[in-house]
Parts: C-alpha cells; structure tokens; sequence
C-alpha cells in the first residue's frame, strides 16, 4: 500500500458511501418513519379516530371477550384468529383471522382475501367501527424500508442488504478516516463552506455513532437467514421449514383434532395471564377455535426486555387449563432476538422512542451532508473552469442532481402520500396500491426534473414545494376530517397520536422552509458580491 | 426525573470536557489562551463523573436491558446541545454546568431510596 491507512481508508469511505447514500436516504426516512408506524396507519385512517376519542373503560378481559363474540359470529370455521387488545399505543380493539385455505387458491389470493379478514371494536361501545379507508398506512413505509417496492420482495432486500453493507463500511472506515475524532468532538463551525459541511456531517455522524453502528449491524442481522444461507444449508438441507420451526418453535402449530369442542371463556385465561405478569396481555392468537385442540396463546406487551420475542403463556383453549409457559429461549436465539428487538425497537416508551426517531434522523442528515460534501469538493476542481463561465463535469452534474432528487424530492414523496390518503376517494378500487403510487409518482417527477435543471434554483423549488406540502397537512387534516389539532390537541389520549402527527410533519415542513430561505439567503448575498467584484476588476483594469 | 437528571448529568459532563479543549477555551477566554493543566485535569474527571453517574442514572431508571439503550440516545441528544451552544452561546456552556451537581444530588437520592 503507497498511501497510508488514512488516506485509502478516506477513499473507501468515500465511494462506499456515495455509491448507496441515495438509496439509504430512502431507507433511513422510511425506518424513521416507522417507529411511529402504529401511529401513522392511525391517523391516515380517520374512521377510526371518533372511537378512540374516549378513554377505554372496559378491562382487558372485557375486552377480549367482546372480540371473541363477535369472531364467533363472523368467523367460527376460522383456523385462526387474532386480536390485538387495547394498550398504550392502540385505543381500539383490532381482530383479523384466516380461513383454512381453499384448493387452487394461489398465496396472493390467500393474502388478498386475509386483508379483507378483519374488523375494528370500540372499546366503549363493543360495536363495530366504521369501516376505516382501504389504506396499508405505516406498514408501506416500513415494508418499502427493506422490500422496496414494485419488484420481489428478495429482491428488495438484497439491495437494501448490499446498501446496509456499504453503510457497515462506510461507517467503520469513516472512523478510521477522521484525523481529530476527539479534538474536534464538539466542534461545528458555520458559514465556511466545505468546512461546515464536515462539521454537520462529523457532529450527525459521530455524536449519534452507538446509533448508526448498532442500526446498521441490526439490520442486517434481522435478514441473516437470506443474506448468509450457507451454515443452515449445511445442516439443513433443502428442508429450511424444519429449521425455522426447530429455531423458533413458537411457529408450531397444532392440529386440529376435527372434532368440536365449545371454546372455554377466555376472560379467566387473560385475568391469569395478568395475575402472572402484573400487565394484561396485549395480543391473543387462538388456533383451531370450536375444536378439542383449539389453543389459546397469550403474549406479553413489549416494554421490558430488549427481545423482540415476548414470552407467552399457551392454554388449552376447550378447557381453559394452562398448558405451558414458553420456555426461556436458547442463548443464542436470545442473542438474536436482542439484536432484532433493537433494531424495530418494540419496548421503547413515548421518551425513547422519540429518540430513536431523533437519532434515525440524524443518520438521515449524516447521508445527506456527506452526499453534499462530495459535490462541494469535487466543485471545487472546477474552481477555474466556472469562474471563465464554464460548466462542471457530467458527475458532480449527476450526483448533483440525484442528491436534489433524494434529499429535496423525497420529502415531497413522503408528504404527497400522506396528501393521497386524504384527497382519494374512499371507494376507489385498489386504493392503497394508488396511495403509494402517488408516492412514488411525486418522488420520480421531482428526480427527473432535478436531472433537467439540477440548480439552486430548483434546490430551493423542491424545498420550498417540500416544505409547503409538509406543513400543509394539519391544515388538510382540519378540512378533510374532525379530528384536527384544535379537537386532537383537546380530545382524549387516544386521539394523541394524530395530533403528535400533525405537529411533526408541521415541523419538519418548517424544517424544510428553513432550508429553503437559507438558500435564498445565500443566493442573495452571492448576487449582491458578483457585481461588486465585476466592479472592482473593471476598476483594477482601467487603472 | 431521574431521566431528566441523567440528561443533566451527560450535558454536563460533556460541557465540562468540552470547555477544556483548546479551540473552545480560547472562544471564551480570548485568543491564543489555554486552561491550566490543574483544572484540566479536574473539570475532565468531573466530566467523565458526570458521564458515569448520568450511566448509572438511567440503570435506574429502566434498568440493564433498557437502560444502556437509553444512556446513548440522551448522550447523544447532550452532545449536540454542547457542540450548538458552544459555537453561538459558549459562554452559556460554562454558566450552565453546575447544573450538574444539583442533577447528582436528585439522583443519588433517587437512587438511595
């Protein structure tokens, strides 16, 4: 090696981090999203706010058996059934089942016919909800942060997996690069250029690194399976069920004994359940209901424990007797779900979660400054070329305006989803495919017209148009339902989330106008020093 | 709030090392001046303190699963508060550090109960 470790590192750093930075842009703004996921299919379907306005009274066990009653009636030859009870982060009662497969029934009309499956209870009233608008909500966002979309899932996780990779490298050899990673640990020095930029991207970067690193690591560790099959094949095989089921033995499943049996009353199951682990159950899954060897499982609310596997308690679903609690898992698969539990962060709590966010939005601007860095010092080789009026060469054109199109367009992308769910009509077919084709419409106008005219000029448009869309939601939300900030802010607990909704996209709109005015700010001020040079130089020549 | 003392504590302790690097100490006391190797020593030891204790702070408070989890997002939320108010308010930062020790007076009571 010629150079040392520093200056090659330097170039590792680099071009594994230009090469994905606009891919893990999306990435990294659809994982931050998702933290909130619950709450952002919440307020995109406003259907459901009215029920959640007043705070639950009925007990969890109440609750469970008024579910359960009425998947008697609409479901009773299901093979399953699901209910999600009221907690912390859901107000309502939610139940979804499916039905034992039909002959011929390919798996996408399995999972069609899965989405149609479920319904909504008030709390309150025990009585169904208004059916809410046919939308995936935050769960597009969360699956478009490693599946990507309108292609195979495997194949979006395999370049979302290559990405994080180069993330991985980028971040360690970042490290390794930084010369004064302690002398300048609190510095950030504005308005000087290139330097400036360093100083955003190092204070994002290395203030947040337990973050970055441990976000990166854990993303690839969730898609281990896929990204390294070798060691299961080995042992393994072709039979990877067998594995899955060895490994996680909580897929088991039993089989029905064809034979019916009345389903034992499920409030005493949950009161023991309760009794056992001073905190109601927040998720019943009950196999093979109305048979003899129907099963009742019980899971414990996340909150506690790093793992993303909570403990369960199974019963004996005709005869209500505790069968098992769930053995403690294996070292290994705790290791596991430890990591996978870090990474989707299910036990944070309203403080922590809100960090996370934070911190997913500081390694949102870490990739955005460093893309910005690269166009401002490769400008700065045709220092001499633009002052004689020349243009820059076709890359830093290229990277210029993807980084237009990624860090201004998709802000607008994200905005105008949020601006579909509530202006598409509520009985259009097919409409949370068009929701996210409007995401996706709206991100690929704002990438080609930022390859036409990647200028300031167009910087400033795509914020400005950015901004305006971002903060224009609570005022949407206020003309297009009845539950805006003025009834949200006021309303009960439940109603919480939307107006935590509103007020972030408000701020991160002002955000984005910040950016907006500094630009034109800037441009100003350029402006104003141009014809003062030109002045000088026509003087320094005439004299 | 004993989270909120454990936030203190890591403000705290990162501006007490921070005020003794060169290039913010010469922003507060004039150019070209540097602190003393005595109260170096002593405000980098306080800082490292004010670090542990906001550490054990937030074991406290959500205990050796959560609480690790916890003690690196709120570094990193008084880290950048520092690296802000020491580039537009620094003389703020030395004003602001005894908030510190009241922080480490609520929890070791917290703590103790």
């Amino acid at each position: 090696m010629k150079e040392g470790l520093r200056q090659s590192m330097a170039w590792v750093h680099t071009w594994s981090g230009l090469l994905v930075c606009w891919l893990l842009l999306l990435v990294f703004m659809g994982g931050t999203a998702s933290y909130y996921k619950h709450e952002i299919t919440f307020w995109m379907k406003p259907e459901l706010h009215k029920a959640a306005d007043a705070p639950s009274r009925v007990t969890p066990a109440e609750s469970a058996t008024l579910a359960v009653r009425e998947l008697q009636q609409q479901a009773p030859k299901a093979n399953a059934w699901f209910l999600d009870l009221p907690h912390e982060r859901n107000p309502l009662i939610y139940a979804s089942w499916t039905n034992p497969p039909k002959k011929g029934m390919s798996r996408e009309e399995r999972r069609a016919a899965f989405r149609t499956q479920n319904f909504t209870l008030d709390p309150m009233t025990g009585l169904r909800t208004t059916a809410p608008r046919d939308t995936r909500g935050g769960e597009f966002l969360y699956r478009l942060h490693f599946d990507l979309y309108y292609m195979s899932a495997i194949w979006g996780r395999w370049i979302v997996g290559i990405a994080a990779m180069c993330m991985l490298v980028a971040i360690i050899s970042g490290v390794i690069t930084h010369k004064r990673i302690f002398k300048d640990f609190f510095t950030f020095r504005p308005k000087k250029g290139q330097r400036s930029w360093l100083d955003a991207h190092n204070a994002t970067a290395v203030l947040a690194l337990p973050f970055h690193l441990m976000i990166t690591y854990t993303g690839l560790v969730t898609l281990m399976f896929m990204y390294m099959p070798s060691p299961t094949k080995v042992l393994y095989g072709e039979k990877q069920n067998v594995m899955f089921s060895e490994v996680f033995p909580n897929a088991e499943r039993v089989k029905p004994a064809r034979q019916a049996a009345p389903l034992a009353d499920i409030a005493p199951m949950l009161q023991q359940a309760e009794r056992a682990w001073g905190q109601a159950p927040s998720r019943v899954v009950i196999t093979n209901p109305n048979d003899a060897n129907a099963r009742v499982e019980m899971h414990r609310p996340a909150g506690q424990q790093l793992s993303n596997i909570e403990p369960t308690m199974i019963f004996d679903g005709a005869s209500g007797a505790l069968l098992s609690q769930a053995t403690p898992p294996s070292t290994a698969l705790a290791a596991r779900a430890a990591i996978y539990g870090l990474h989707v962060a299910h036990f944070a709590d309203t403080l922590l979660r809100a960090l996370f966010f934070v911190c997913g939005l500081a390694g949102t601007a870490m990739v955005a400054t460093g893309a910005l860095l690269w166009g401002v010092k490769e400008r700065q080789k045709y220092a001499k070329v633009i002052a004689k009026g020349g243009k820059v060469g076709f890359g830093v054109r290229l990277v210029d305006a993807l980084n237009i199109g990624a860090i201004a367009g998709l802000p607008i992308a994200f905005a105008v989803y949020f601006w579909a769910n509530r202006l598409l009509p509520v009985e259009l077919a097919a409409r949370s495919n068009a929701e996210a084709n409007a995401f996706f419409i709206a991100w690929g106008a704002a990438a080609v017209l930022a390859q036409i005219r990647p200028t300031r000029a167009m910087w400033r448009f795509q914020l400005t148009l950015g901004a305006v869309l971002l903060a224009g939601i609570p005022l949407l939300n206020t003309l297009t339902t009845n539950t805006h900030l003025g009834v949200t802010l006021f309303g009960g607990p439940g109603l919480r989330p939307v107006a935590a909704f509103d007020i972030v996209v408000l701020l991160l709109g002002a955000l984005l106008g910040w950016a907006a005015w500094w630009l034109g700010r800037k441009a100003k001020k350029q402006a104003a020093k141009q014809p003062a040079e030109v002045a000088q130089a026509t003087k320094l020549e005439a004299a | 709030m004993l989270i909120l003392s454990g936030a203190a504590l890591a403000y705290s302790g990162f501006a007490a090392k921070g005020l003794t690097m060169d290039r913010h100490y010469a922003d507060i006391h004039g150019r070209g001046k540097e602190c003393d190797a005595r109260t170096r020593l002593r405000l980098r030891t306080l800082g490292w303190l004010g670090l542990l204790l906001s550490f054990i702070a937030c074991i406290g408070a959500s205990g050796w699963h959560i609480g690790p989890v916890l003690w690196c997002g709120i570094l990193s939320l008084a880290a950048w508060t520092v690296t802000l108010l020491l580039q537009y308010h620094p003389r703020k930062v030395m004003h602001s550090i005894w908030i510190g020790i009241p922080a480490a007076l609520l929890a070791t009571t917290l703590l103790l109960q």
